[in-house]
């Protein structure tokens, strides 16, 4: 084990997988929660209040469409609400798992094995909450459907030149890619479970599941070929969703929306929530199914970097907003920022500020950054603010834009409330199921990283 | 005997809960649900068989209506090609001539009559609102008999037969015990009929009130000529000068000041008129003035009495109130000296709520400048006594047992009377009350018997123009609830059973006609006057009076002229409604969502407060004061309007009614009263205001429902609106513009650049202009636009959350809104509909294609593909576009509400819920001509296509037409030096161009200020 200490003295970097797992105690560390008969109590209290709000929120889509979408505190000149703030917010939650998985990988980053699953879940069901959203906030939800280039005796075709549009594949693609991207990865542990199984009923689903997976060379050469094409895939999706996503407003012409620093400044912050929210996830989920060799942290402490670094750059950005709008000398541009901090809405713009640029600093400090509490408690802060700053940007800019005649103040109201905390059921609900039924580490990812790997260690 | 077993249709119906029986009474009127009769077993059966059989023949409850061909085609009527008919809405004796667009028998529009000269096509609010009124299912419509606390359903017959007891007794005696109440009417039908009951029933009474009257110009222009004259005054003079009169306002002859005010007001076709207004509320002709000075009432009266001194009136000294004022000095000076450098060519116009003597001595200043009968015109009007007077009389004598049947045709005095004359109580103790009106209102509720009234659309009936001038009114439609009306009353009355208003009507104009017995003269005669609503060619006589010879001193040196008055030395002005009038069309949900235009509420009234004022009381926007005066109180909320006068307070009337229907407020219908009843405060002594008023600044907070400033603004909001304001509604003094023609342009920034090629225009290129120095704000576009295009109505709550539709608004921003120079505010405003822009935001954002550009360059918006994404209207920087965040029409579905259907324009789109909507140009109108012109294979010619807000338009300040043809008048609007676009900067090329406002201020209260 010689090389082992020389490797972490050089690097100064603990291994990726500790307390001494070896191959074997790695697959039984992961597949052992999918296979245990004892759930812990804690899960299905979370499930339970999950399929409560989750159910909270069907009801609400119920009542909206049967109702009307004036059901939400929408208005004129605040026609997007809540629903669009709610759509990048779970879009921006979902931008990390792709950027672990593809991005990462790309750069051969070791540590991304422990917790891409994970994260790529999380993207998946943040996908889908956040595709909820649009799909429900338009006024006639049953005709959402022509939106699509979908062929028909009408000739009907939607309109190119709509950034709406150009959401519509992008989110659509997005999630396509992510989820085929993850189940590949998933393919060699649903074998593991397969073969594993004890149950025929296990062995019936998990065989389905595993796409008849066998593990020869052959079709390992196949599967990394293919995951690397994928992971090549995705990497421009990681930027172009975001990028799309923020062209909604980039190119509509309202001040405070009408801003070419958008696509960056969008990306950044989706990996900044995102990540927040792998940290959020993972810290309860690593203690409650025992994955501390596996989510060790180093990771946590990897992605705490990333946070402070993605902060910087949302703080960048919201700095060089103000300055553009002073230096481009556009009275209108220079009115909507003064209105963000000072106006109507300055407690949401303070909020955003605080939780966005001021908690992550703490992270430049290494005993705060690998702090188990500390970094929970800036995770979620980020969270929020990342909430805020899709709602400073959606309903402030809007509330006040061209002709102070039309100015109007935006309050949610209950049901705007109830489809948030409900699209946290939805995702949750998801997540729960996902840690319980599927392998939440990759457990073949994770051996490829493991000093046992590479013999030439020894 | 064993009681026959009764049988019931539900639960409800068996515990006959509130529920149910306000169900049954709305749907079946006719039936009364206190005396449903029992159903006997073997009857049941019967009625059971009956209705199987029934419903298997028909299937539904309509089996009676009868849809045949025509034996004949009746002359001149295809069906689905609308037909106008010349009608008259006669308000508070006052006609206003029109002109009513029937759809296959159904009356759908209302316009004013382009043939009348006051009017010239136009209408005003209420008129065009009162197409939803004559539909509207709260309508009484049915016969109510009321003896006590119960009341039955009965019909027009049984009354018929009751009252004819009663009459046959009182024509025996003369009419002693009878007293009839009418509202105040211009009608020579109904004045030929009170000569017939003063001659044949001696002893009855006869009054008429109205609770907004013109008793004290009546009274003013008696102290000054000793008999009653109305003045008219021509707008177009060169110096204008109103005092707390608002001409261009709620004036009934708004139209004719618009238009020859406006005719005044294009410094590109030679000079302008000056305007100055003195008063006390904040008006829409105080909006429009070059120099506004705000002044409580009673120091109006000092102003008055002070320019007639300067104008060297003999007899006349300064009013030392003013001493204080040096503003209202300075106004004084340079008012005098325009009106004397302008003798012959100025006006100076008395507003009604002045006291008489004040109105005496304006009349004197219009004769000693030489204005009367050049720029003033003076008609006679029939002597009678005051609205006040007579009705305290008439209660006096009801409260003495002298009245034993009381007749009230029309109107609603339980609601309108002064509050002290408790007419409510002296109602009860009569033994007979009947009450003819539109509605089972708070004077139904006391009277013994309801008679449902026909409304004016589907009536004959005659009235006077303001100016005097006949006009006829004929019905659209067959009454839709058997409705009766005044005269058919009135004859009925004077024992000539049966005879119709339409034989009163034709009985009057044979008596006045000047065919003698010629019968084919006559009957040319008659058909021409209905056909065009009016005697053409007839005018008003005019007649210069003669002034007495001594007018009762003005003592106003007495007055304060303290800026700040204490606290209960505060002043008190009652105007009418600009929406709701004096309460009579608080039912109109068209008009209680229509934003008042100085204060942008809709579904209230407020106290109107200077900030100045509000400031020292500590009281904020919005919250409630309780205003005690002679001994009354009231509670209400408090809107703090910029430009109000110190020291006095300005409510409106019409508000808070429990009897007017669902919209307006109904204690049975548990509907809360809209607003606030501010007759409670009003004696019959002082109809108009007073002093002496103490204002309590409560702990509690109203939320106004406003479109405009939706919410209290803050500091930098108010900022920012300020400075981008000089952009948005762009205006210069005429003396800049004349030295700089560019003035308007100085701030431009405007590079048309496009990313695609710019499309052709070959044939038609529609746009607009809008001449925001004729635009005056009475709102009448507003709602020509509601009617014209189907727009739905939301209600107070949604408008508080910014979701009303009005297509076409009318924004209003003050110059100045800090509290310490509000009485130098300035208004300015600015009609937006859909600026349909070349370059339309809108467009390029909807993902469906359901917003596109037409190849004549409308902006046209695809509602069957609109799916509701909402971006356009994000996207809009005029935020023109309205959503439909629910069904607004589910009211439709209620089968009561099956009238309402009627009133829709059947060439517009009703839209659907989750759908964008806004402004067309009336694109169904353009089609129309289109369709004509080509079927008489010609071009459209210009200024054929009118729009709604255009052809509603008083002051003509909305032009439409081809942008391609160089001579219309479009583009020639659009090239004035003075047109703009609104936000050119972001090169949406908007199709609606506006022209600045040019003001004329006078030198020497500029270098003043």
């Amino acid at each position: 084990m010689t090389s082992s200490t020389t490797t972490q003295s050089v690097l100064d970097q603990p291994p990726l997988v500790q307390g001494g797992l070896d191959f074997a105690g790695v697959t039984q560390t992961v597949i052992g929660v999918v296979e245990s008969k004892e759930t812990p109590k804690i899960w299905f209290a979370l499930f339970g209040v999950s399929v409560i709000l989750l159910l909270m929120l069907l009801g609400m889509i119920g009542h909206l469409i049967w109702t009307g979408v004036g059901v939400w505190g929408n208005n004129v000149p605040v026609a997007w609400g809540w629903p669009i703030v709610n759509f990048v917010f779970w879009v921006g939650i979902g931008h990390a798992g792709t950027l672990i998985s593809a991005i990462l990988f790309l750069f051969r980053q070791g540590w991304r094995t422990g917790i891409n699953r994970f994260a790529e879940a999380m993207t998946i069901f943040a996908v889908i909450c956040a595709g909820l959203f649009p799909g429900i906030h338009i006024g006639r939800v049953w005709l959402a459907y022509w939106l699509f280039p979908i062929p028909n005796q009408m000739e009907m075709w939607p309109q190119f030149r709509s950034p709406l549009l150009w959401d519509v594949f992008a989110v659509s693609t997005y999630f396509t890619v992510s989820a085929m991207f993850w189940y590949l990865g998933l393919v060699p542990d649903i074998a593991t479970i397969r073969d594993r199984a004890t149950t025929p009923i296990r062995k019936l689903i998990y065989g389905l599941l595993a796409l008849g997976w066998r593990g020869s060379a052959r079709q390992w050469h196949r599967y990394e070929r293919a995951y690397l094409i994928l992971a090549a895939l995705s990497t421009p999706l990681v930027l172009s969703v975001h990028s799309v996503v923020s062209f909604d407003f980039a190119v509509s012409q309202i001040p405070g929306w009408h801003t070419t620093i958008f696509p960056p400044y969008f990306v950044a912050g989706a990996i900044f929530s995102g990540f927040a929210m792998v940290v959020t996830l993972a810290v309860p989920a690593r203690a409650l199914f025992n994955m501390k060799n596996l989510i060790t942290d180093r990771h946590l402490e990897s992605m705490n970097k990333v946070i402070l670094a993605t902060g910087m750059m949302v703080g960048y950005a919201y700095s060089i907003e103000f300055f553009i709008a002073w230096y481009s000398g556009n009275a209108l541009e220079r009115f909507t920022f003064i209105n963000r901090a000072f106006g109507w809405y300055a407690w949401a713009y303070w909020i955003m500020v605080s939780c966005n640029v001021l908690a992550p600093q703490v992270f430049w400090f290494k005993k705060m950054r690998t702090s188990v509490p500390v970094m929970m408690v800036v995770a979620i802060l980020v969270n929020v603010g990342m909430w805020f700053e899709r709602f400073v940007i959606v309903i402030t800019s809007l509330s006040r834009d061209y002709l102070p005649s039309s100015w109007g103040y935006f309050s949610p109201t209950g049901v705007d409330i109830a489809m948030f905390v409900g699209s946290f059921g939805l995702f949750f609900t998801l997540f729960l199921l996902f840690l319980r039924f599927l392998p939440m580490v990759a457990v073949a990812e994770v051996k490829n990283v493991m000093d046992q790997a590479h013999p030439s260690h020894h | 005997m064993k009681q026959p077993k009764s049988y019931f249709r539900g639960n409800l119906e068996v515990e006959r809960s509130e529920e149910f029986l306000k169900l049954l009474k709305r749907e079946f009127p006719e039936i009364d649900p206190e005396h449903l009769p029992p159903v006997s077993r073997r009857r049941f059966v019967q009625l059971l068989g009956a209705s199987a059989s029934l419903a298997a023949a028909t299937g539904c409850r309509w089996e009676d209506e009868k849809i045949l061909t025509f034996n004949s085609q009746p002359e001149n009527r295809i069906p689905g090609v609308p037909q106008r008919f010349a009608t008259t809405l006669e308000i508070a004796g006052v006609a206003a001539p029109l002109l009513v667009t029937s759809y296959d028998g159904r009356p759908i529009k209302v316009d004013g009559n382009p043939d009348h000269p006051l009017v010239n096509g136009t209408a005003d609010v209420f008129a065009q609102a009162s197409i939803l009124g004559l539909y509207d299912p709260d309508r009484s419509q049915v016969v109510v008999e009321r003896s006590g606390s119960n009341s039955a359903n009965t019909t027009f017959d049984a009354f018929v037969a009751a009252l004819r007891q009663k009459l046959t007794a009182l024509r025996q005696s003369g009419g002693a015990g009878l007293a009839i109440l009418t509202e105040e009417t211009s009608s020579d039908s109904v004045a030929r009929l009170k000569a017939r009951i003063a001659t044949e029933l001696p002893k009855a009474m006869v009054v008429a009130y109205e609770p907004v009257n013109d008793d004290d110009e009546r009274e003013g222009s008696r102290i000054a000529f000793g008999k009653p004259m109305r003045a008219l005054y021509d707008l177009a003079a060169d110096v204008v000068v109103t005092l707390d009169a608002d001409l261009l306002g709620a004036h009934p002859m708004m139209h004719a000041h618009a238009r020859s005010f406006a005719s005044r007001r294009n410094p590109d076709a030679g000079s302008l008129n000056r305007l100055y207004a003195i008063e006390s509320n904040h008006s829409t002709t105080g909006a429009m003035a070059d120099h506004r000075l705000a002044l409580r009432p009673s120091l109006v009266a000092a102003f008055v009495q002070s320019l007639a001194a300067r104008l060297g009136v003999p007899g006349m000294a300064a009013s030392k109130a003013l001493d204080e004022q040096p503003r209202a000095k300075a106004f004084v000076e340079a008012v005098a000296k325009d009106l004397l450098s302008h003798k012959g060519r100025g006006v100076v116009a008395p507003g009604r709520t002045l006291p008489p003597a004040v109105a005496a001595h304006v009349h004197r200043i219009n004769a000693f400048l030489e204005n009367a009968s050049k720029t003033v015109k003076y008609v006679a009007l029939r002597d009678a006594p005051g609205h006040a007077a007579g009705l305290r009389d008439l209660v006096a004598a009801m409260n003495s047992g002298a009245v034993r049947t009381l007749l009230v045709l029309g109107g609603n005095p339980v609601y309108t009377a002064p509050a002290d004359l408790a007419f409510a109580d002296a109602m009860k103790k009569v033994e007979t009350t009947v009450h003819l009106g539109l509605y089972a209102d708070e004077t139904a509720a006391v009277s013994t018997w309801h008679v449902p009234q026909a409304h004016y659309l589907e009536a004959w009936n005659d009235a006077r123009a303001y100016d005097g001038t006949p006009t006829l009114a004929q019905p659209l439609i067959a009454p839709l609830y058997g409705g009766k009306t005044a005269l058919e009353l009135l004859s009925f009355v004077l024992g000539d059973e049966g005879v119709s208003d339409f034989e009163v009507l034709r009985a009057t104009f044979k008596a006045q006609s000047q065919s003698g017995a010629d019968a084919l003269a006559f009957e040319s005669a008659w058909r021409h006057a209905v056909h065009d609503g009016f005697v053409k060619g007839t005018s008003a006589a005019t007649e210069i009076p003669a002034l007495a010879a001594n007018l009762p001193a003005l003592p106003t040196d007495a007055t304060s002229g303290a800026e700040f008055p204490a606290n209960g030395q505060f002043e008190i002005t009652f105007v009418p409604c600009t929406k709701l009038f004096d309460g009579r069309f608080a039912n109109n949900g068209w008009l209680q969502e229509l934003p008042d235009f100085m204060t942008k509420t809709t579904w209230d009234n407020a106290a109107l407060i200077a900030p100045g004022t509000a400031k020292k009381l500590g009281l904020v926007n919005g919250q409630m004061v309780k205003l005690s005066w002679k001994g009354r109180e009231l509670e209400m909320a408090a809107y703090l309007l910029p430009g109000h006068a110190h020291g006095c307070v300005t409510v409106a009337l019409g508000y808070g009614r429990d009897h007017a229907g669902v919209v307006g407020g109904s204690l049975e219908g548990d509907v809360e009263p809209v607003g606030f009843n501010t007759y409670a405060l009003r004696p019959s002594d002082a109809m108009s205001g007073g002093g002496g008023l103490t204002v309590d600044v409560l702990r509690k907070h109203y939320e106004f429902a406003m479109v405009q400033d939706h919410h209290m603004i803050d500091t930098t909001g108010k900022e920012g609106r300020q400075e981008r304001l000089g952009a948005l509604v762009r205006e210069a003094d005429v003396a800049e513009y004349a030295a700089n023609p560019d003035i308007v342009h100085e701030h431009d920034h405007v590079t048309p650049l496009s990313l695609w090629k710019t499309f052709e225009y070959e044939g038609l290129r529609w746009g607009m202009a809008i001449d925001l120095s004729k635009c005056t704000g009475c709102n009448a576009c507003v709602m020509a636009c509601q009617s014209e295009n189907n727009l739905p109505i939301v209600g107070k709550e949604m408008v508080r959350k910014n979701r009303e539709m009005h297509w076409i608004r009318i924004d209003r921003y003050f110059s100045a809104e800090d509290i310490h120079d509000d009485d130098d505010v300035q208004v300015v405003s600015q009609p937006l509909p859909c600026q349909q822009c070349e370059n339309a935001p809108c467009e390029q954002v909807c993902p469906v294609g359901a917003t596109m550009h037409s190849s004549e360059g409308l902006n046209d918006m695809v509602y069957n593909r609109c799916v509701g994404t909402r971006y356009c209207s994000n996207n809009c920087p005029y935020k023109v576009r309205r959503f439909n965040y629910f069904n607004y029409h589910e009211d439709l579905k209620d089968s009561a509400n099956e009238a309402l259907k009627m009133a829709f324009n059947p060439e517009v789109t009703v839209r659907a819920r989750g759908v964008m909507e806004k402004c067309t140009y009336c694109v169904q109108r353009i089609q129309n001509t289109r369709i004509t012109a080509k079927n008489q294979k010609r071009p459209i010619k210009d200024g054929e296509i009118v729009t709604a807000c255009q052809q509603t338009c008083p002051a003509q300040a909305i032009t439409f037409g081809d942008l391609n043809d160089q001579n219309s008048m479009v583009s020639k609007e659009h090239a004035s030096k003075r047109s703009y676009s609104l936000l050119s900067e972001l090169n949406s090329r908007p199709r609606t161009a506006y022209l600045a406002r040019i003001r004329n201020p006078n030198p020497e209260l500029v270098a003043k200020a």
